[in-house]
């Protein structure tokens, strides 16, 4: 308890960082959002005009302290360019981006696991050949690339599956799903291909520990050697890797956002940041920082369940 | 071993749910059985029972409509929106004249300065206001407001008075010959004055106009839903219930969209495609000159583009013709003014001298120049930069090409800070609309900072002559001048080229390359 009391209180200052961080990074970026919300027709006046009315005509340091204390408040402010409030644009935007997470991490567990455990449990084999000549393919396929080829094979050709049209799961939820599995999948394959590949090493790192050699010649079957002995402690690094890949996930799939035409939490962000919408970025910022500390606690804890050795102290990292 | 994995992946699912309970579930809007958007078949055919027009419309543009307000609007895509949800004063048909709207005729006073408008009865507002003269007066105040993006559109008007409930009269300070084409523009539509009151700011959220289609909802950088005016002025129209404008950034994207029926139209086309769907069964390709040009600005204030000389060789080594075809893969028409084929003033003026390597080398008298080009991000933007990289190279120009993402390029060029830089304007119905700020000495786009007075005096008659054979004249006077001096190097007009399925029906392409649906069914 002591322990995540602890971690917790040190997601302050990172926090902290993070936004002053990405604050000064927006506001030394060329271009403001004045001059996007009033196009190339406007005159140095109007521009002032509009710098005054959005307070961006106060220095930085006080503009950052503005936005602080409305966090404190628990205000994120409103967006820049459309005046919506910005933990309105968040909420509209966190569960498409959210289905997509989790769909993926389904579709990567499923095809991980089993292909990384038969990879590891018979090396060089075929099975181990195809499984890794998969991960290969899957990391080295954009997967932009690989969701338009859905998109031209699934939806243009077969026409089994719609190209775009999401609408929220709570709306309507067949044309929720029909509309997210190509997404799901592009992006699935590929992180599969990643922890596939993880889960593969670390197994045969195991294999070769003294306890599985004992294990055999106990006479113990093969399966039972690999699922009962072996793979409890392979799968710590995996859960590392399973947590980093569902952080950068909820962080936003900002390419399969915009191939697929979903309204996502990353799709969000890079507009935002194109329409130097400081405001925006920063609550969603802010947010993505959040999710991503969480997640990192939540493997550690994770970890003590599944690694007693932390427990102890002696880190196993 | 298989617990473990349970638990594990419950209680990461269980903390994601909680996250996303406290971020809020998705929005509930549509009740079921509305019709919401139908999951589309492959043949794009509709699920709803073919026993009137109706069903939805989608739409795809390539930038998201931030403004759904047009006193703050600035972009093309918002304009094409607004198509469907406000009417103007004025528009225009297919051979581009003036056709009445929410006025239903005007009269031009004999000094040119006083526009009467008297206009159509019986109109409502979606909030089911009374659409009258002091709606009129209404909106051309708040666009004339200071941080109204219209203001500069119509810095002639003076004042704007009611004569009776249908009637308007707007005073200009001097005559404007351009002032009526303005009324088709954002600074023509219509919005509620009871509804701005009502929502004051968040207008934007609530937006209110007069036209065929309603504000339903809008998904933040996604997609912008509207619904069916019932109470339309035009009798019969408009045909579907619901357009959905969809944001698809990338014109590929769009196109693979509109090729299976998820898209029934689009507002940009990638040219890679235009030869691919000559013969298409789905889909039609409409691909039809605009009023826009693409040109260099050359910031004249300092070198190497302070020095005549260069300018005047970089103007003739430029092969239009080749850029056309290949950058734009044919859908453009190369230029030499920033006179679109459809406005009055194209003519002779916008044809360039073939390229000549002797003559430019000649000009530059032996002395080599090197300069950046400043281009966005556009994969034709690109090419055209590489290509005139290549065309200034044999004459001892070195181009050095600058890749600027949009915000930026757009700051660096309102500030001057550029040698070149590669530009669009996507131009208006009246020629002064797209000459008058760029080359006036005071202009609001004057970024290469050109002045000479003999321009600037002939740039304000032709906006006060109402002739437009004289309009002409004139302006054929100015490009003989401007010519000379180049403080831009015009290149060229893309084609406004819209992707059609052939489901739609109704379609009319306007020169003004906006599209209208209150005609439109499928």
């Amino acid at each position: 308890m002591a322990y995540i009391l602890r971690r917790l209180l040190l997601t302050v200052p990172v926090v902290f960082m993070v936004t002053i961080m990405v604050f000064s990074l927006l506001h030394l970026l060329p271009g403001d959002p004045a001059s996007v919300i009033l196009g190339p027709d406007a005159t140095p006046e109007m521009l002032a005009a509009l710098r005054e009315q959005l307070g961006l005509n106060k220095p930085i340091a006080l503009q950052y302290w503005d936005w602080l204390t409305g966090v404190l408040h628990g205000d994120l402010g409103h967006s820049l360019v459309n005046n919506i409030p910005v933990i309105e644009l968040i909420r509209q935007s966190f569960p498409a981006t959210l289905e997509l997470t989790i769909g993926t991490f389904i579709v990567v567990v499923l095809i991980a696991l089993p292909a990384g455990i038969i990879a590891a449990a018979r090396p060089g084999r075929l099975a181990d050949y195809s499984s890794s000549l998969f991960a290969l393919c899957g990391m080295s396929i954009p997967h932009f690339w690989l969701g338009m080829m859905f998109i031209v094979l699934f939806a243009m050709k077969l026409g089994w599956l719609p190209a775009s049209g999401y609408v929220p799961f709570t709306q309507n939820p067949v044309t929720n799903l029909s509309a997210m599995i190509l997404p799901i999948l592009s992006t699935g394959l590929r992180e599969s291909a990643v922890l596939m590949r993880m889960v593969r090493s670390s197994l045969l790192d195991v294999m070769n520990a003294d306890y599985v050699r004992t294990a055999y010649s106990k006479g113990l079957r093969e399966r039972t050697v690999v699922l009962r002995h072996a793979l409890k402690n392979a799968l710590v690094p995996v859960v590392t890797t399973s947590g980093l890949i569902v952080a950068g996930l909820l962080g936003g799939l900002v390419i399969t956002e915009s191939i697929f035409s979903i309204p996502g939490f990353g799709r969000l962000i890079v507009d935002s940041i194109f329409k130097r919408d400081y405001v925006t970025v920063q609550g969603a910022v802010l947010v993505s920082a959040l999710l991503v500390i969480f997640i990192n606690l939540l493997v550690d804890l994770l970890y003590t369940v599944i690694d007693p050795r932390t427990k102890s102290g002696r880190g196993a990292k | 071993m298989k617990r473990l994995l349970n638990s594990g992946f419950i209680a990461m699912l269980a903390v994601m749910l909680l996250l996303a309970g406290c971020s809020g579930g998705a929005k509930t809007n549509t009740p079921a059985g509305d019709s919401s958007t139908p999951p589309s078949s492959s043949s794009g055919s509709e699920t709803t029972p073919p026993a009137a027009a109706g069903g939805t419309l989608n739409i795809s543009l390539y930038l998201y409509p931030t403004k759904l307000d047009p006193k703050y609007s600035v972009s093309i895509a918002e304009k094409n929106l607004y198509q469907s949800l406000y009417d103007k004063l004025l528009d225009i048909d297919k051979d581009g004249n003036l056709i009445p709207m929410l006025a239903e005729k005007w009269e031009i006073s004999d000094d040119k300065k006083t526009y009467t408008f008297h206009l159509r009865k019986g109109v409502k507002f979606h909030d089911g206001t009374d659409f009258n003269a002091d709606a009129v007066k209404f909106n051309f105040d708040r666009y004339m407001e200071d941080d109204s993006a219209q203001k500069n559109a119509l810095k002639s008007v003076d004042t704007v008075t009611v004569v009776d409930p249908y009637t308007v009269k707007v005073q200009l300070k001097q005559p404007f010959a351009p002032f009526l084409s303005l009324m088709i523009e954002k600074a023509g539509m219509m919005v509620s004055p009871a509804a701005v009151k009502k929502y004051g700011a968040d207008f934007n959220n609530h937006p209110v106009g007069t036209g065929p289609f309603m504000f339903k909802e809008a998904v933040a950088g996604s997609s912008v839903t509207l619904e069916k005016n019932p109470n339309y002025w035009q009798a019969g129209l408009p045909k579907m219930d619901q357009v959905v404008f969809k944001t698809i950034q990338d014109t590929n994207v769009a196109f693979v969209n509109l090729k299976s029926g998820d898209v029934d139209i689009t507002d940009k086309f990638p040219y890679k495609e235009i030869d691919s769907v000559k013969n298409d069964p789905k889909v039609t390709l409409i691909n039809e000159p605009s009023l826009a040009f693409e040109a260099i600005y050359l910031n004249t204030a300092k070198p190497p583009f302070n020095d005549k000389a260069l300018r005047q060789a970089v103007d003739l080594l430029i092969d239009r013709d080749a850029i056309v075809k290949v950058a734009l893969n044919g859908a453009g028409v190369p230029g030499h003014s920033p006179f679109a084929p459809n406005v009055f003033a194209h003519g002779d003026s916008d044809i360039a001298a073939k390229p000549d390597l002797a003559k430019a080398k000649q000009l530059l008298n032996g002395k080599t120049y090197t300069f950046t080009l400043k281009v966005g991000t556009l994969p034709s933007d690109q090419q055209t930069g590489q290509m005139i990289q290549t065309m200034l190279k044999p004459a001892g120009i070195d181009v050095k090409l600058e890749k600027v993402e949009v915000a930026a390029l757009d700051e660096q060029t309102k500030s001057k800070n550029f040698d070149a830089v590669l530009a669009y304007w996507s131009g208006r119905q009246d020629p002064d609309q797209s000459i008058y700020d760029w080359l006036y000495s005071t202009g609001t786009m004057n970024y290469s900072g050109y002045s000479n007075p003999e321009v600037d005096k002939l740039l304000d008659e032709a906006r006060a002559e109402t002739d437009n054979a004289k309009r002409k004249a004139t302006y054929d006077q100015v490009m003989a001048i401007v010519q000379q001096d180049v403080p831009n190097v015009y290149l060229y007009h893309v084609n406004n080229t819209i992707g059609v399925s052939k489901a739609v029906q109704g379609f009319t392409y306007i020169p003004d390359g906006m599209i209208r649906t209150a005609n439109i069914s499928k």
